[in-house]
């Protein structure tokens, strides 16, 4: 690049970066003001996307200048009043300032550029531009994923009642169903009986039997009800294809951008993240700190009144009394953390929609027909992790669509409908948010894996495998690399990518495989990264701490207890030997004598247990995981640290990560020294 | 038993000799359709089990029908149905009540 190229080129990345500042902002508050917006704040943000054209336009950054003058067509016509603000709206301009930004570090950066799929989002802005001013009614149909034969064929009555159906908020689903061409009317006729008691049938779409023999026939039903799709599953032909067409709250609703999107290529995988950082509160959880922060004041000012006291010597203070203050500031103070944990939270369904278009795209890809249940939405979960864990979450689907799901014919000949389905379901156990990711394929393929273990150069060709070294080895880097993933998204990311994201937000992968049945990955996440519970344990003169949601119990034993199996320690709980890993030699603790007797954490991450010996409990403590240093940080075992009281910093205990690195010990030197060397790759 | 309609075109249309194949409700249609060399179809837009524009849907994306000449006949107050019928390929429409005179008209120029 030339000097004077270069320099305008910083010019113009200075001053826009300013702009896209000033205009991101300005979306959030757009974004925040609901319907109720404020003219002027539109009138601005059309002001910057403007100058931001203008500039562009001038150094000839097309992409730029493109996308912002689209973008300025869009918001003249929202600042007329001519097309309504919406949530497919605020996306897009999310959307946009999040691909201008990236365009924006793509003038010094070429491996970026061609991230952005500037006519895609292009088609975006389009769509929404030229939709004439809908009212109420018009965008109630928006909140449906209708295929166009089937909204094209409605009459306006059922039009009507479809509305009807979505005012009410009840659930609109697709019920698919094939028919012997003999016997359509009788069974359908019955189907439909059956659905009535139930819900409202809104419309009734023949077409032509899929197999094309010419024997058959097909109905598509549109049926609104209350009833959960399991209940109408039951009433129905196991081989009926039923779905949900809401979109989550969080979805971009123009059938446009889905088409758009599952037909772009890489930028798909960065878009399931929002740009977002913004949570929307009950107005209701915000009183109640605002309620917590005044009884706070309240408190501050007894203790004022108590300082002033003992300065003026008037009189002595017992204390009973300061013990008191304390004690009332803390109980208000776990409040006040408990209320601002809860106001963090969004439920999970939020990444269900961008999960469910990037299912249809890989599923039409890999020419498996897929059919996606998503299952507790409004499971809730911290903002960010909600965020984080997009991605490992669309990897696991990705998996158990192109490993996990047989192709069409091969589950004709195992007696299984053509149809692959996979199971999303979240829900709350204990301290934790579980996710089943669950398909119905042929379950984890242990010769299979061994093979390409073996081709990958990751285990000796003469080893044999059980199935859970097998899922093991699925998530060992290296394991899934071009061949696996290339066809999907070209992208050398693979499982092991996956459970390192999970491990980041503390959480644990497990999988349990069923031959021929199916396999469910497990993933299970504390509910908030930001506080937890753990418990304080001495270790030499160190003290740790280990998270609860990894304890299992605690015990007492005697030296003499401890049992050498084939070169590492063991002991036996209720006759089942448990591996132990002094947490001091794992650490190198200070000040380590021996002792008398130990202490011994149970800790379980996924289906592995191990036993943490220690010199002592110290107690139970909520605390706030801080991040440390890059060099602590690839220390195997350490999570980050936390303050304890009076300046005192220990290190929080990475239960996942310890099992892991020392977990497999005993399973031989060569073992060993492979997976060492895997997680330097990391 | 045979409807008015179907009664009232078979009158009207003495002089084209049609043979009329009736159905009352859209599952029946669906069923004589393999039936018959048709050479036009017309069809109300509400009856039972699927409506006309449902049964218009499925003959013009199906291979075998696709190019038969569908009239779709409604009420006034209807209109906005006529318009979508039209959107899915129907080629005419026919507003009850109607002239006979019209409908004839209607049926040569659909066969034609």
């Amino acid at each position: 690049m030339k000097k004077e190229d270069e320099r305008a080129r910083q010019e113009f990345a200075s001053e826009a970066e300013e702009l896209l500042e000033a205009l991101s902002s300005g979306v959030v508050e757009l974004e925040s003001q609901g319907s109720e917006v404020r003219p002027d704040l539109v009138n601005k943000i059309f002001r910057e996307v403007h100058s931001l054209k203008g500039l562009a336009g001038m150094l000839g950054f097309t992409d730029i200048a493109e996308l912002s003058h689209n973008l300025e067509d869009m918001l003249d016509k929202l600042r007329m009043g001519k097309i309504p603000i919406n949530r497919d709206l605020i996306d897009v301009l999310f959307d946009s300032v999040d691909s201008l930004n990236r365009l924006l570090l793509s003038l010094g950066d070429s491996e970026i550029e061609g991230l952005v799929d500037v006519p895609k989002l292009t088609s975006r802005i389009h769509a929404l531009s030229n939709r004439q001013e809908h009212d109420v009614e018009e965008r109630l149909l928006d909140e449906i994923d209708l295929d166009e034969q089937t909204r094209r064929s409605l009459t306006e009555y059922e039009e009507h009642r479809l509305r009807e159906n979505l005012r009410k908020k009840k659930k609109i689903l697709s019920i698919e169903l094939d028919f012997d061409f003999a016997t359509f009317d009788e069974r359908l006729r019955a189907a439909t009986g059956a659905l009535n008691e139930t819900g409202e049938l809104i419309s009734t779409l023949p077409a032509l039997d899929p197999s094309g023999a010419g024997d058959g026939i097909s109905f598509r039903l549109l049926y609104g009800t209350e009833a959960e799709i399991e209940e109408i599953a039951a009433k129905l032909d196991p081989a009926a294809r039923i779905r949900s067409l809401r979109k989550q709250e969080e979805s971009e609703a123009e059938p446009v951008a889905a088409d758009a999107a599952s037909e772009g290529g890489i930028d798909d995988e960065i878009s399931l993240r929002s740009v977002s950082r913004t949570v929307r509160v009950d107005i209701g959880r915000l009183d109640g700190v605002m309620n917590i922060v005044g009884e706070l004041i309240v408190e501050k000012t007894h203790l004022e009144a108590l300082t002033r006291a003992v300065g003026a010597q008037q009189e002595r203070i017992s204390p009973q009394e300061i013990a008191k203050i304390a004690r009332n500031f803390d109980r208000k103070l776990s409040d006040l953390q408990r209320s601002v944990i809860e106001i963090r939270m969004v439920p999970v369904g939020q990444i269900y929609s961008k999960l469910s278009r990037t299912v249809r795209k890989i599923a039409r890809e890999l020419g498996k027909e897929i059919e996606l249940t998503l299952r507790g939405e409004e499971t809730e979960l911290d903002k960010m992790m909600v965020e984080e864990l997009s991605d490992p979450l669309m990897h696991i689907i990705r998996n158990a669509i192109d490993h996990g799901i047989e192709a069409p014919d091969v589950r004709q000949k195992a007696g299984k409908s053509s149809v692959g389905r996979v199971t999303l379901d979240a829900y709350q156990k204990g301290n934790s948010v579980v996710l089943d990711v669950r398909d119905d394929g042929r379950g984890i393929d242990v010769e299979g894996v061994r093979k390409t273990a073996v081709a990958r150069k990751l285990i000796d060709p003469k080893e044999s495998i059980d199935l859970s070294r097998a899922i093991e080895l699925l998530f060992t880097p290296g394991f899934s690399t071009a061949a696996a993933v290339s066809e999907i998204s070209g992208r050398g990311v693979g499982l092991d990518v996956a459970k390192r994201n999970i491990q980041e937000l503390k959480g644990t992968i497990e999988v349990i495989s069923d031959a021929g049945r199916g396999t469910t990955f497990r993933i299970s996440l504390p509910i908030t990264l930001a506080i937890i519970q753990a418990l304080l344990v001495r270790s030499g003169e160190d003290t740790y701490a280990i998270p609860l949601t990894s304890v299992e119990e605690s015990l007492r034993i005697r030296p003499e207890e401890i049992r050498t199996v084939e070169g590492r320690e063991v002991f036996n709980l209720r006759d089942r030997a448990i591996p132990l890993l002094r947490l001091a030699d794992a650490f190198a603790s200070r000040g380590v004598t021996d002792r008398e007797k130990y202490f011994v954490v149970i800790t379980r991450s996924g289906d592995r247990q191990i036993g943490l010996v220690v010199d002592s409990l110290v107690r139970q403590q909520e605390i706030v995981i801080k991040s440390i240093g890059e060099r602590l940080k690839k220390m195997p075992g350490i999570a980050g640290a936390t303050e304890i009281g009076e300046n005192e910093i220990v290190l929080v205990v990475d239960v996942g990560s310890l099992i892991e690195h020392f977990g497999s010990e005993a399973r031989g030197a060569r073992r060993k020294s492979q997976k060492a060397e895997g997680r330097r790759q990391k | 038993m045979r409807s008015m309609l179907t009664n009232i075109i078979e009158s009207e249309t003495e002089e084209l000799d049609l043979e009329i194949v009736e159905a009352s409700s859209g599952f029946e249609a669906l069923k004589i359709l393999p039936h018959h060399q048709f050479d036009a179809v017309v069809t109300d837009i509400n009856m039972p089990d699927i409506n006309g524009l449902e049964l218009v849907s499925f003959l013009k994306n199906h291979p075998s029908y696709r190019s038969i000449p569908v009239m779709v006949v409604s009420t006034e107050s209807t209109s906005e149905d006529r318009r979508r019928a039209a959107a899915l390929g129907a080629e005419d429409y026919l507003v009850k009540p109607f002239d006979p005179a019209e409908l004839v008209a209607k049926l040569r120029k659909l066969l034609a």
